[in-house]
């Protein structure tokens, strides 16, 4: 069978580093020192995401894997149906829980950064648009997941071991077929 | 199929609204609201220890008050509506 590393280590870790420090801040959402540092690490991180998304090498970037509207509309149909195609990139779906975890991740490490200044301590618009754009995280990173375990026992493979592990999934290509029947 | 993510959909539902349960920091036993002090009696005394007050709001039947104390540092701290005496909050 062929392989084909789909995550390269830097943006394995750069996954695993996204997901400790939002999961961190969702934990310690009374606030804190503790919650400081890791909102002041996931921003760094999620813009180093953001930009790399414009930027990076070709694969990592946001027009390699977003997709319209009604492709993503009829991936979902094909989901419900139980017969959505496999993907080697994010699938039309998990690209746009991609866009929308890092952008609310943004949003609430922005908002959250300057409302710890002294100059914008105890304003309650800005400690609402900062609740209003982190708490769907706490829906949404289950929900990011719940589709991860989903599409790994659609297509038989270990999603988790590729994004966290390993970095490869199977090859299904005509390419790659050829080249294994040669 | 369906019923598969419906499970994952009910499973990621139950995980937010087990994380989602909200408590503020400390609890008064302030009684009746008509007992209580004034908010604008408590900002008058902070400021006089050299406090700047951001905002007053009722937190668990306690004061909750957002202020740059008078060393300069942003504090979150809690006060009894009946005595305006400060409330110790958990350490966080």
């Amino acid at each position: 069978m062929a392989w084909v590393r789909v995550w390269p280590k830097w943006q394995r870790l750069l996954h695993a580093g996204l997901a400790l420090t939002m999961i961190a801040a969702l934990v310690t959402y009374e606030g804190g020192r503790l919650h400081e540092l890791a909102g002041y690490a996931a921003l760094a991180l999620v813009l180093l995401r953001l930009a790399l998304g414009f930027v990076g090498p070709m694969q990592a970037r946001f027009t390699a894997f977003a997709r319209a509207p009604m492709v993503t509309w009829d991936y979902a149909r094909a989901l419900w149906q139980g017969c959505e195609a496999r993907y080697l990139n994010h699938n039309p779906l998990g690209a746009w829980m991609v866009v929308l975890l890092l952008s609310l991740g943004a949003g609430a490490a922005v908002t959250g950064a300057i409302y710890v200044t002294n100059r914008f301590w105890g304003e309650a618009w800005l400690i609402a648009a900062h609740a209003l754009l982190a708490w769907p995280l706490g829906l949404l990173i289950p929900l990011h997941v719940a589709g991860v375990i989903h599409a790994s026992r659609r297509h038989c493979e270990n999603l988790v071991g590729a994004m966290w592990w390993h970095g490869c999934k199977r090859d299904e290509s005509p390419d790659a077929q050829g080249k294994r029947r040669a | 199929m369906k019923n598969r993510i419906q499970c994952l959909l009910a499973a990621t539902a139950f995980t937010f609204c087990a994380s989602v349960s909200a408590t503020g920091l400390a609890t008064c036993d302030s009684g009746p609201r008509s007992g209580w002090q004034t908010i604008e009696k408590l900002e008058k005394q902070l400021s006089e220890r050299g406090w700047t007050v951001r905002r007053v709001k009722e937190d668990g039947g306690c004061y909750e008050v957002y202020a740059i104390d008078d060393k300069g540092q942003r504090v979150e701290a809690y006060f009894h509506p009946v005595t305006l005496a400060p409330v110790p909050t958990k350490s966080r």
